[in-house]
């Protein structure tokens, strides 16, 4: 969409470059060499990428954030659909209190939650495990919420016409539910992946392997292993949040073009 | 043995009103069904017990003589179109009218074969690889029709599936539902609160009201014997006129009851005549195309007349006289609304007495 008033276009246009000034920075930071940058001069290199993926592992962590990113949003998802549809489809004994009480995690600090998930995993012998990492985060209260609000909309109509077919409810879900639901399922897909890929405090906790660590935990680490005693390498540390926000990045301008797609058009009259 | 068999139907929803109060039919195979009835008599409900949409606790279905109470839907062999259609809006017509045969593990091959044979019946061809946003509502109309028949089931229920149609189409694909019952020989149950639709699509019509079946029979029964003043006066347009007996002249015939008689069943005179009639003064005339409805203003309340075109046709305000051909009148008790079956006063029997003025 193309503004037609001039004014407008260069408004947005410096508010875009104003939002995306720090990310731009910090891009252009990493290729600097850190003695470039600390005496102001300008001396383009890829070792800060290279030091950061080889000497400090980044490569593995970038993997363990998919893998662990993935699987939570793989899971979650499958877990909030299912939850979802049973709860805008069917109504049973005390299916408004388990829809109420649903809602009401929203409410719960995930702090609150810490120690308890902690010692639970730490009982099943999870610690230090991808399924340590993924499980606690698989049920996802607000995803349920947002898909069962979705799923409403969807007219009841397509359902019985489906089940008039021949269709199991799981057919219904699969075939039509679930295709119709795209925007809004891409959308929490996204939501989850970034929450979890940003997620710190919980691998902070459950993880003391190094080989296990993820993204937001090896940058932190990177304040730490430095080669100054007092000053930070900071375009070492630029390199490592561009490999950071990157997957994300590019994630995000993939599913968007979805995101904006109405799917309804024609269902019914 | 009946395609379907309904024996004391009764219907309500949880916390709510009961919808159906006793509903019993027998329904033969190959018979064109019409179910109709003002909004909120519970013919929807019926159609949806009837696809296993919405569970049947009170009474007993049977279809081809097996109880069908706990039946699920894709199991009792029938096909349904609804009033919006309902088709997947992420699939193209072909997917869609094939998606109840890949349901039921038809082969590709003869799948997508059976849904192109079907889509030519229904003249739908040209449109194959669209999606239902980029068809008209009539078009969709035919491809929510091709998605049941692709499945050639032995029953069809519609619920009112022209009603989102405008005029001329609706017309059209009035005509071509018929000719489809023609070819398919599948027993149909049409929903719907348009009375020409039921009359000129059944081969039996279901009158409902408030969840009570009144009468299920031919439409020419429907029409010419209705068991109560309620179907005189749902089925025909312009509806029946209900005159009590008391604001007839000379009218020879029971007393204290509502005469009921059509409005092609009354003759306008300029002057007073002899045997039964009622004095008006017209307040407006209507054209149809082929006739004109006069509607009068009388002692006994609004009246309505059909005058065909080419007849000389009174102005507003004049004074006329209607009277009445005592052979097309029916007679209903004025506080049950039942027909009651009384001797017909014939015209030339009646005696000649002066036409009294109205006020």
């Amino acid at each position: 969409m193309k503004p037609e008033n001039p004014f407008v276009a260069v408004l947005a246009l410096v508010a875009g470059l104003l939002f995306l000034s720090p990310v731009l920075y910090s891009i252009w930071m990493s290729f600097q060499t850190a003695d470039a940058y600390y005496t102001g001069n300008i001396d383009f290199t890829f070792r800060n990428y290279e030091m950061a993926i080889g000497q400090y592992n980044f490569a593995r962590y970038l993997v363990n954030s998919v893998i662990v990113s993935g699987l939570v949003t793989l899971i979650g998802l499958a877990v909030a659909t299912c939850a979802a549809f049973a709860f805008a489809r069917y109504t049973f004994a005390g299916s408004n209190l388990l829809f109420g009480a649903v809602v009401a995690t929203l409410m719960i600090p995930s702090h609150i939650t810490l120690i308890p998930n902690y010692l639970t995993l730490a009982k099943a012998g999870l610690l230090d495990t991808y399924a340590g990492l993924v499980l606690p985060a698989v049920s996802n209260g607000f995803a349920a919420f947002f898909l069962r609000q979705f799923i409403r909309g969807i007219p009841r109509a397509l359902d019985e016409a489906a089940y008039m077919d021949g269709a199991s409810p799981l057919k219904v879900l699969w075939r039509v539910i679930i295709p119709l639901s795209k925007p809004a399922i891409l959308s929490m897909g996204l939501y989850i992946f970034i929450s979890e890929w940003n997620n710190y405090i919980w691998p902070l906790v459950a993880i003391g392997r190094e080989d296990l660590y993820t993204l937001q935990i090896g940058l932190a680490r990177l304040y730490r292993v430095n080669p100054g005693e007092d000053i930070i390498d900071w375009p070492l540390v630029m390199a490592a949040s561009t490999i950071t926000i990157l997957p994300v990045l590019v994630g995000f301008i993939l599913v968007e073009r979805h995101l904006i797609r109405g799917m309804m058009m024609g269902a019914v009259k | 043995m009946s395609a379907i068999t309904l024996k004391d139907i009764r219907k309500s929803y949880a916390g709510g009103p009961q919808i159906l109060h006793g509903v019993s039919m027998d329904i033969q195979h190959g018979e064109f069904i019409v179910i109709v009835g003002p909004s909120g008599c519970g013919k929807s409900t019926l159609l949806r017990l009837l696809a296993g949409l919405d569970p049947c606790e009170q009474g007993e279905l049977l279809i081809d003589g097996k109880r069908a109470n706990d039946l699920p839907p894709q199991d009792r062999d029938i096909g349904m179109i609804f009033q919006n259609y309902a088709l997947y809006p992420h699939m193209t017509v072909l997917e869609n009218i094939a998606f109840g045969l890949e349901l039921r593990k038809v082969p590709k091959v003869e799948r997508l074969k059976r849904a192109r044979s079907v889509a030519e019946t229904l003249q739908l061809t040209s449109y194959l690889d669209r999606k239902p946003g980029a068809l008209s509502g009539g078009q969709r109309q035919r491809v929510a029709m091709g998605r049941a028949m692709a499945r050639d089931c032995s029953t069809f229920l519609m619920d009112e599936p022209l009603s989102n149609l405008d005029n001329a189409l609706r017309v059209a694909m009035r005509t071509e539902i018929k000719d489809l019952h023609r070819q398919l020989g599948a027993t149909i149950i049409y929903v719907t609160h348009d009375q020409t639709e039921a009359l000129s699509l059944a081969d039996r019509v279901a009158v409902m009201k408030d969840g009570h079946l009144q009468q299920f029979d031919t439409p020419d029964m429907i029409y010419d014997q209705p068991v109560n003043r309620f179907v005189a006066g749902f089925l025909g347009s312009p509806a029946m006129n209900f005159v009590p007996s008391d604001c007839i002249d000379d009218w020879g015939g029971a007393r204290d009851i509502d005469v009921g008689f059509r409005p092609e069943a009354l003759s306008l005179n300029r002057s007073p005549v002899s045997g039964p009639s009622i004095a008006a003064r017209v307040v407006l005339t209507e054209m149809t195309g082929a006739t004109f409805i006069v509607h009068c203003e009388s002692e006994a309340g609004r009246l309505s007349a059909v005058v065909a075109r080419g007849e000389e046709l009174p102005h507003e305000g004049d004074k006329i006289w209607l009277s009445l051909d005592p052979s097309q009148v029916l007679c209903f008790d004025a506080i049950s609304g039942v027909r009651l079956d009384l001797p017909v006063v014939h015209h030339s029997q009646m005696p000649k007495t002066h036409v009294k003025e109205t006020a």
